[in-house]
């Protein structure tokens, strides 16, 4: 007699049929192998990406003739000096680390009260909600997101005739540092509170419930127990959003309306206005150097939070 | 208790007014008609009531969903009561909020701070509630010593077992000195001879600091070992609140008698001196008075039936009945034995027997004489109320 469905369900016919398949192609005794190759297409990946950057490396080290238009033969540090000495670049390279320091504060100030509330509140309609409104603007890319904040904050935008109405003069509210920044910690919010939110979870009411019963009210509950607790989810939330915001090119791009580049947009200019390769690799390999840093830097400090996969907690 | 109140230096929360408040003959803690609605369903807790003398052990028993966590959190301030009061040393306290009240509690799942250290879990309470720094050290120290964790207090909460963590738990909720200290089965999680270990380690910190204690559990062995009183409770409401003694030998009604101990049940009606059970008396007191002919249950314990291979032996006992072991339970120290009665319709009552040397000599389908005297046996009407 064949077992009915729900003494057997299709999920394990269906593993059934793929294991017999799987034994065919890959008999058992290769078995100790098949963690390497499950490994392999990502291994793949981030081996093409190495030759990728060793070919940028390489093309830092020559320089473009202007005249001919053709490139060095010779090796030199001629475009690390000249994107070092060059006051534009510096400015650059300063203007998207402090933006990464400002936008990753304000984004977990902003995502950590969202998280909290999200995972602890008790209508299960109100975290419903919380969730939709975050994974909405996932659904729209960060170019229309930021044309829409084109629209939003423009001249004759929603704001501006807001403020008109209660008699303020229209402001400029585009194409500065602070749009770019607000820019920035919109798109970051969502990631910032999915990357908490599992922390926040893991950290039971009950232990809350006693901080306050061993003398502790909220504010201090929160800062003797809840961030402590959180801390890798923090750090993790944190390095996504540096990471994210110190390569982004879009938000500067479009709400800095060209006067406020980070280092992506002037990349992007080397290899795609001036055609300088050499420059714009040089500024690509600093780039990967100042991220690597203050990733290694927070790694070192708290620890690789959750990005440690609970390894490093317990 | 008095080694520990004397050294260290005092707590800051007891001002003089407290203190002579605190001197006070009154109960510790007193609960009026309390009730807990959480919307659906039956109420989790309904009309509860009780006082508690200062320094008494007191555990809430019951099965589980019966509302003692709910009780606990309430007292606790965790919870509001939605009727009645809590008061405290007198004072109502359903407007004050938990870390405003002097409450000791471990948790069932201990709720250690997992990013300090045993130590630091100690003096958290004390930083807390404003103690004078410098006398943080010795003091921690000194309650560490008392759950025999000196020594340790480095370590983190994931670098202890499971009893050690607990002794940090009860260190932690202790060194405080609440005037009350609140315990939802703690000791559940931990496995049998180290549960009973910290039983009697609870007993006596508990008894050598003197401090009024709350415990919840389902284990009737731990609320009848560490209590002074124990309060049982069922869908909500308190069944009966005595010492354990008077518990096990007066059960207030079928379901206390059945829920401590292993007890067999006899449906009847009463009759002049006992029960009459398929046509045969059988010697039983009523708990309250019963009119004759009223449908009732007569409740008895393993132990209080005595059983032999020879009815001679019983000789001197109110009742004497032939029966047929069906099953027999070996239980280490004892055995417990199912004995049905065929002149009861076939009823099968449990048995316990002590007599070592006898184990092996009863096997199921042997015929036994099973029997008891008159005042082990009690009768409860056969509605549970
Ligand atoms: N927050 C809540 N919301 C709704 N119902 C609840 C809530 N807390 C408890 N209850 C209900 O109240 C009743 C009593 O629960 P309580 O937790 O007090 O039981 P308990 O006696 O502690 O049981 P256990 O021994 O299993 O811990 C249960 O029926 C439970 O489902
Ligand atoms: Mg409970």
């Amino acid at each position: 007699m064949r077992p009915s469905r729900a003494e057997y369900p299709y999920r394990w016919r269906l593993m059934d049929r793929l294991e017999a398949a799987a034994d065919r192609l890959f008999p058992r005794r290769w078995s100790r192998w098949t963690g390497w190759l499950m490994l392999a297409p990502a291994l793949l990946l981030v081996a093409v990406l190495l030759i990728g950057l060793v070919q940028i490396a390489d093309a830092s080290l020559h320089t473009l003739d202007r005249k001919t238009f053709r490139t060095s033969a010779a090796y030199s540090l001629d475009n690390y000096r000249a994107a070092l000495d060059q006051g534009v670049y510096l400015a650059v390279l300063w203007r998207s680390v402090l933006g990464a320091a400002i936008v990753t504060l304000l984004t977990l100030l902003l995502a950590f009260p969202y998280g909290y509330v999200m995972v602890r509140t008790r209508s299960s309609n109100l975290r419903k909600l919380l969730l939709i409104a975050l994974f909405l603007p996932f659904f729209i890319g960060q170019v229309v997101r930021a044309y829409g904040w084109l629209i939003i904050l423009g001249n004759g935008g929603l704001v501006n005739d807001l403020l008109g109405l209660v008699g303020v003069p229209p402001q400029r509210l585009l194409f500065n540092y602070p749009a770019v920044l607000f820019g920035l910690v919109q798109y970051m919010l969502p990631f910032a509170v999915l990357m908490l939110a599992p922390a926040l979870t893991a950290i039971p009411e009950e232990t809350e419930a006693a901080a306050g019963s061993l003398g502790a009210n909220w504010l201090r509950t929160l800062w003797h127990v809840v961030l402590p607790m959180a801390r890798p989810g923090l750090v993790g939330a944190g390095l996504v959003v540096v990471s994210l915001t110190l390569t982004d090119f879009a938000m500067p791009a479009i709400l800095g309306g060209g006067g406020q580049d980070f280092i992506a947009n002037a990349i992007y200019d080397q290899f795609f206005r001036t055609s300088d390769q050499g420059l714009g690799a040089a500024l690509t390999l600093l780039l990967v150097g100042i991220g690597s840093l203050v990733v290694g830097a927070v790694f070192t400090a708290f620890g690789a939070g959750t990005l440690a996969m609970g390894r490093a907690r317990t | 208790m008095g080694r520990i109140r004397q050294q260290g230096p005092q707590p800051m929360i007891r001002d003089a007014a407290n203190a002579a408040q605190a001197a006070k003959a009154g109960p510790a803690v007193s609960v009026r008609g309390v009730d807990m609605d959480f919307g659906a369903g039956p109420l989790a807790v309904a009309d509860a009531g009780f006082d508690l003398a200062r320094g008494r052990f007191l555990t809430i028993l019951g099965p589980s969903g019966s509302g003692k966590t709910t009780l606990l959190r309430m007292i606790a301030g965790f919870q509001t009561p939605t009727r009645g009061e809590i008061f405290i040393n007198g004072e109502p306290v359903s407007k004050v909020a938990p870390h405003q009240r002097a409450i000791g509690m471990v948790f069932q799942k201990l709720a250690l701070f997992p990013h300090l250290t045993a130590a630091q879990n100690v003096a958290f309470p004390l930083k807390m509630r404003r103690f004078d720094a410098r006398g943080i050290p010795a003091r921690v120290e000194q309650f560490l010593d008392l759950v025999r964790l000196g020594g340790l207090g480095g370590r983190r909460i994931h670098e202890l077992s499971g009893g050690q963590q607990q002794r940090v738990a009860i260190a932690r909720a202790l060194v405080f000195q609440p005037d009350l200290l609140l315990l939802d089965e703690p000791l559940a999680a931990l496995d049998r001879k180290l549960r009973e270990e910290m039983q009697l380690e609870f007993r006596r910190i508990q008894r050598e600091l003197g401090v009024t204690t709350i415990n919840v559990t389902h284990d009737q062995r731990e609320a009848l070992v560490m209590s002074d009183e124990v309060i049982v409770m069922e869908a909500g409401r308190i069944q009966q609140n005595a010492r354990p003694v008077d518990l096990y030998r007066d059960p207030a009604n079928a379901f206390v008698a059945n829920f401590i101990g292993v007890t067999s049940f006899l449906p009847g009606r009463v009759a002049p001196g006992g029960l009459e059970c398929g046509g045969i008396l059988c010697p039983g007191t009523p708990r309250q008075a019963l009119a004759a002919g009223t449908p009732a249950r007569g409740a008895i314990r393993a132990e209080q039936i005595r059983m032999a291979a020879d009815g001679a032996a019983l000789a001197g006992l109110d009742f004497r009945l032939q029966g047929q072991v069906r099953d027999a339970i070996f239980e280490g120290e004892r055995q417990l034995y199912e004995v049905v009665l065929p002149a009861l319709g076939g009823i099968a009552v449990q048995v316990y027997h002590h007599d070592a040397s006898d184990f092996a000599l009863t096997a199921p389908g042997q015929t036994v004489t099973v029997g008891w005297n008159r005042r082990d046996m009690i009768l409860f009407p056969a509605a549970v109320p």
